[in-house]
């Protein structure tokens, strides 16, 4: 059996190792290569206990054994190898299990409150720990997606948006549970499938079916403005119904470009809005004029979008299997960094890691949550089969906690263990 | 005249040929038919006194010319000298007569012709042409022995240029063809001219010679063959239509002369010949005239003949001894063929197959490893001839004088020989063509993205098959009825079922409203159309189409219509019912026009003209296109741009156009039963899905053929659709298969579309027999949409 000179470092300094080379058996896989280092460590510092490590072979984890990696990234295996390792990142492990009436359309947790919307025209507020705490009812139709805007102590500001063509600003007080409807957005010619809102938090823009994009302003009021779509005047009934949820609110700005419908939006920064569409194409707006800056072609259907300012990448995930890494600021137009190859039906939602640079989840309409490293592109860390039917939703918190909801009317969370030195990066 | 042919046979004077066959002649005639026999006859009978006489002094009246023929010589002379000019014949005939007779006299041919009719009359003439040489050779001894007859009466009474003159005087008075009949004028025509006449000629008196009354028919031909003995001697005379009975002298004339012997028995042929000049050679001139001068003297032109070969010769300009080219001339057969020529003669040899030749074990003493064990030897008797490694036994003789004769010798030459005789002695030329290349040039599917490729969503819900389904214009719903009575609408991106009504009946057919300002479903169950406003997509869609319906105003004279229109009210106006249009009869389709306010119904019926209806939804009005029934309507379909309107019965798909009311083609789909179709967005193509696997692509400016057959499928199709963007069609059939085929349409007329088959897609369960029932198109993403009988519906993207 042939072997490989290696030479083996951290950046963690609690699992440091002398900066000598090794020779290792070239079909030694992760086991092997963890056993080894966990040997030198209890050389070094008797009290070692065992840990299980990954190993990074050029920055791609070494999921084979070491000579068919080097083999298949074509890494010569005359030299010395360097080989990092770090602490291997622990299963999410199943924490809650949230019961819906209906299928979870989306989902956003902040550091205390999970929010979803459902397809029983509701959104909730639960607890992290499971608690529902609030039914957000007064949709006339589905909910298709929600965001929290801000929280101001006890009071939170929170939207929905809906298939019933509006998007509605509540204001929630958490202590006293009481929720109020502020504002009624309305504009949309079709049903408003996302929602985001502007770091500043006084802005949100919502995309539709009908291929606009609205930005809106997140500010709850007293005074009603002046509004621009004309109601017709034979429906006294809805009237009356949207004047019990609030001042009609219309939006500051449209953006219109897209050819399909919108399917996911999301802010880059203050200035930057970014959507994706039925048209094949995810496109960066200017928040200030208007105007498209970027336009990034696919072949594909985006269903949702994510943005990493940590690592300064666009995940999306699309109707076909794939999630693919763009990099917004290319201005070439189209240029896939990565795809990540695993699910085997229409990736619906993606997400990246609040805190790990490398780290996104995806949900799929193949039941499965996979989380992914994308030093790891073929295969993902680990697949979360918990759900029985389509993954709608995904979501992480600050919190260590991952998020997903489908089909199944279930929201699942899981508690994942974020290395510290991933945190601080 | 019967009498006087008694008389005459009482008389014996048979034994003359003439006057036999006159007489049996005169038997068989009647009078008047035939004058001119009464003519001949009576002169017989005038001589018959004499002829009965003479008959018996005959043979010695010739017998004396015999014997006394030197005195008639000089006047034998005379006569041919006279008769010189006559005709060959008569030449010949006295030449003849000269050498073989000698004595006998060839008398005047003139005379003989004046005899002549009443000679030939009976056999002469019946002896066809063939004969004719000879008749002369034989009649004219006869004659002129009858006419030495008469001429030595007539010699006796007035000499001879008393002869001479009666013979001139009868030359002309008579026709000289003595070959002729002429008791009928008509000539020597084909006799069936006459066939359609009542009479066959004319005799020389130019009266009709009439055709016997009864003429004789097979069963009488056959009677008289049977019955009459001498009906092997009956010869049927054409110019008079008789029948005439050879006389035995006749008879046995006709044999020699069939011989080749001379007609006259007593002629003798080799008579000794008589030298006329001498053969003796004289030693004398027979002048004595000197020679001429010229004799003596070279000729000058001969001369001047052989100055000029020898100037040529000495020129060089002939070559007198050329020695002449001995080598033999021979040339290339085949120098024109083509040496490279892979058929060339040299090339196709091929050499008979050899004889295999004997090895150790047709030895007499082959080495022990050939020699069978035991139980080979049983497992080589086991085996068919045929099976057999080796044909013998291989066996060990002692010595060579120990080999038995080998019994198999004769066997064994006849397979050689069967191998010689049947051995292909041509080469077949294999072309090696490979097979790829007589595939069409097709583009590899994988240029031809998108298209659907995988399944990708599972709408579940219904309970049964699933019919038929529509997608919204937007893309965003999708509409499906199926056969548990209920029709669903579902989110085309996560496969919820937004809203489910019930309606009355198994839902046959479900159809969006193309125009997207309008939001109204037409589904057809049992007899009726319900169209639905199912609440979904854009709420000002959605309410202006509810004014649309709302806002009718009924026109001041109510008109009869086919359907009733219907308001839906209360609880059914709640869940989306707006109008239904109750049909006579069972409606299984139900399409709209691309502008969203007309709509058409199918009702099947072979009955009735009362198969398809058009609708006006805005103005709800029915109006029934067709007045007469062209067959089982199986769907209908409108053009998407023009006014033209597509009905596709069991066979064939006509087009009509609305505006002119007229039938503008009818396509030939060479299917045996239509099943589904759909129009091009375009217009200009179709496809047809049929029940017998076939789908029929028609481009409506090439031909009322189909422009492709597509046999892919392996069961009956049941729903074809086109994408409205995309260069797609697909078709779902029984067989649970979704073909996705690329079917490019240029806008150069010149180019033919382009069709290739890019995938099929599989995932319904068959059940029933039943797979696919229904296909179509999202509107702006290349995903297909198909149901099926598993009642489910799936999209692939």
């Amino acid at each position: 059996m042939s072997q490989l000179q290696t030479r083996f470092f951290t950046d963690n300094k609690k699992y440091s190792v002398d900066d000598v080379p090794f020779s290792i058996p070239a079909a030694s896989e992760v086991q092997e290569l963890s056993n080894v280092i966990n040997k030198l460590l209890e050389a070094k510092n008797g009290s070692h206990s065992q840990i299980e490590f990954d190993f990074l072979v050029r920055g791609q984890f070494l999921r084979t054994s070491l000579s068919n990696h080097m083999e298949a990234e074509g890494i010569s295996t005359e030299d010395v190898v360097e080989i990092e390792y770090v602490e291997r990142f622990t299963a999410p492990q199943p924490e809650e299990c949230m019961m819906h009436d209906d299928w979870i359309s989306s989902v956003e947790a902040d550091s205390e409150w999970i929010l979803t919307g459902s397809y029983d025209k509701t959104a909730r507020i639960w607890s992290l720990e499971g608690k529902a705490v609030m039914t957000v009812a007064g949709h006339t139709d589905v909910v298709k997606d929600v965001a929290w805007v801000r929280r101001d102590g006890l009071t939170s500001l929170l939207l929905t948006a809906s298939l019933d063509q509006t998007i509605l600003l509540w204001e929630w007080n958490s202590e006293r549970n009481k929720l109020k409807a502020r504002h009624c957005c309305r504009g949309h010619a079709g049903s408003v499938d996302t929602i985001a809102t502007d770091p500043t938090r006084t802005k949100f823009c919502s995309g539709s079916w009908d291929k606009m994009l609205k930005i809106w302003s997140a500010v709850a009021t007293e005074e009603e403005e002046e509004v621009v779509v004309e109601e017709p005047p034979s429906r006294p009934r809805k009237k009356q119904k949207t004047e019990q949820l609030g001042l009609t609110r219309t939006p500051l700005m449209t953006l219109s470009g897209h050819n399909e419908a919108v399917s996911s939006v999301l802010w880059l920064d203050s200035e930057e809005i970014c959507s994706a569409s039925w048209d094949h194409t995810i496109r960066l707006w200017d928040a200030e004029t208007g105007s498209v800056k970027t336009t990034l072609t696919g072949s594909k259907v985006f269903n949702h979008i994510s943005y990493s300012p940590l690592c300064r990448r666009l995940a999306s995930g699309s109707t076909d299997r794939h999630v693919r890494l763009w990099d917004p600021r290319s201005k070439d137009g189209s240029l896939v960094l990565l795809s990540l190859t695993s699910h085997s039906g229409w990736v619906t939602a993606v997400k990246w890691a609040p805190s790990h640079e490398h780290q996104l989840v995806s949900g799929s309409l193949d039941n499965l949550v996979k989380l992914w490293d994308t030093r790891s592109c073929k295969t993902p860390l680990y697949d979360v089969s918990a759900h029985e039917d389509k993954v709608l939703c995904v979501d992480w918190t600050d919190s260590r906690l991952m998020l997903s909801g489908g089909a199944d009317n279930k929201l699942y969370t899981y508690r994942y263990t974020a290395c510290e030195t991933d945190a601080g990066a | 005249m019967r009498t006087v042919n008694l008389e005459s046979q009482k008389n014996g004077t048979m034994s003359k040929a003439k006057e036999k066959s006159a007489k049996k002649r005169v038997v068989e005639e009647d009078d008047d038919q035939l004058p001119i026999f009464d003519k001949d006859v009576t002169e017989k009978k005038a001589g018959e006194e004499d002829d009965a006489d003479l008959s018996d002094s005959e043979e010695s009246v010739f017998s004396g010319l015999e014997d006394s023929g030197s005195d008639s010589h000089d006047e034998e002379e005379d006569a041919e000298e006279g008769d010189d000019e006559d005709d060959d014949d008569a030449v010949i005939l006295d030449e003849i007569l000269t050498k073989s007779s000698g004595v006998e006299t060839a008398t005047e041919p003139p005379a003989t012709d004046k005899n002549t009719p009443t000679v030939n009359m009976g056999v002469l003439f019946l002896l066809q042409k063939q004969y004719s040489r000879v008749q002369n050779v034989k009649t004219a001894p006869k004659q002129k022995r009858k006419m030495k007859k008469g001429e030595g009466v007539a010699m006796d009474d007035g000499g001879e240029k008393g002869l001479i003159n009666t013979r001139h005087g009868d030359e002309y008075e008579h026709d000289t063809s003595d070959e002729e009949d002429i008791r009928n004028t008509v000539g020597n025509i084909p006799m069936e001219w006459y066939q359609d006449y009542p009479h066959i000629g004319y005799n020389l008196d130019g009266k009709k010679i009439f055709k016997p009354i009864r003429n004789k028919d097979e069963l009488d031909e056959f009677l008289d063959k049977m019955e009459n003995p001498d009906y092997w001697r009956t010869v049927h005379d054409k110019t008079t239509a008789s029948d005439i009975r050879l006389s035995d002298e006749q008879v046995d004339l006709v044999h020699r002369l069939q011989k080749g012997q001379f007609g006259d028995v007593n002629f003798n042929e080799y008579e000794p010949s008589v030298d006329f000049f001498t053969n003796e050679v004289m030693i004398h001139p027979v002048t004595n005239r000197p020679q001429d001068k010229r004799s003596f003297i070279p000729s000058l032109i001969e001369k001047e003949k052989v100055s000029k070969l020898v100037h040529a010769i000495k020129m060089g300009w002939i070559k007198p001894r050329k020695p002449k080219e001995t080598t033999p001339q021979y040339y290339d057969l085949w120098a024109k063929e083509d040496p490279n020529a892979i058929l060339g003669r040299h090339k196709m040899h091929v050499p008979a197959p050899k004889m295999r030749l004997p090895g150790h074990e047709e030895s007499y003493n082959p080495p022990p490893e050939y020699l069978l064990t035991e139980e080979e030897r049983m497992a080589w008797e086991q085996q068919d001839a045929e099976d057999r490694k080796l044909p013998f036994l291989p066996q060990k003789h002692s010595c060579l004088r120990a080999v038995p004769a080998f019994s198999r010798f004769i066997h064994e030459r006849f397979e050689r020989c069967l191998d010689l005789y049947l051995c292909p002695r041509q080469r077949k030329m294999r072309v090696n063509v490979n097979p790829e290349d007589l595939i069409p040039k097709l583009p590899k599917p994988k240029d031809l993205q998108p298209f659907p490729t995988t399944m990708s969503l599972v709408y579940i819900g219904h309970s049964s098959l699933v019919r038929s389904i529509s997608a919204s214009p937007t893309g965003q719903w999708l509409v499906s009825g199926s056969d548990d009575c209920t029709v669903r609408f579902w989110e085309v991106n996560t496969g919820r079922c937004m809203k489910t009504l019930e309606v009355g009946g198994a839902v046959k057919s479900v159809a969006w409203n193309p125009n997207p300002a309008v939001c109204l479903v037409a589904v057809c169950f049992e007899s009726t159309v319900l169209l639905l406003n199912p609440g979904l997509g854009d709420r000002l869609v959605v309410s202006s189409t509810d004014q649309l319906i709302t806002s009718y105003e009924p026109p001041e004279e109510d008109k009869e219509q086919a359907v009733t229109w219907a308001l839906s009210e209360g609880p059914e106006h709640d869940n989306g019912h707006r109008l239904t249009l109750t049909h006579p009869k069972a409606v299984k389709q139900v399409v709209w026009h691309g502008k969203g306010d007309y709509l058409a119904s199918v009702m099947p019926d072979n009955s009735s003209n009362l198969q398809v209806l058009i609708h006006q939804v805005s103005k709800r009005r029915t109006q029934n296109p067709f007045r007469k029934n062209k067959g089982l309507v199986q769907c209908v379909s409108f053009h998407p741009l023009r006014p033209y309107f597509f009905v596709a019965t069991q066979r064939y798909v006509r087009v009509y156009n609305l505006i002119k009311q007229e039938l503008t083609k009818k396509l030939m789909t060479n299917c045996k039963w239509i099943s589904s179709m759909a129009i091009h967005p375009g217009g200009d193509n179709l496809i047809c899905g049929s029940y017998d696997c076939r789908l029929a692509w028609f481009d409506l400016d090439l031909s009322t053929k189909p422009y492709k057959m597509l046999r892919h499928h392996k069961k009956a199709l049941r729903g074809v659709a086109y994408h409205k963007h995309y260069p797609l069609f697909a078709s779902g059939a029984d067989d649970g298969s979704v073909i996705i085929c690329h079917g490019m349409v240029y806008n150069d007329l010149l180019q033919n579309p382009l069709i290739v088959p890019v995938k099929v897609l599989k995932g319904h369960q068959i059940t029933h027999d039943l797979g696919v029932l229904d296909v179509t198109f999202h509107p702006t993403q290349p995903w297909v949409f198909s149901s099926g009988a598993d009642a489910t519906i799936r999209l692939f993207t």
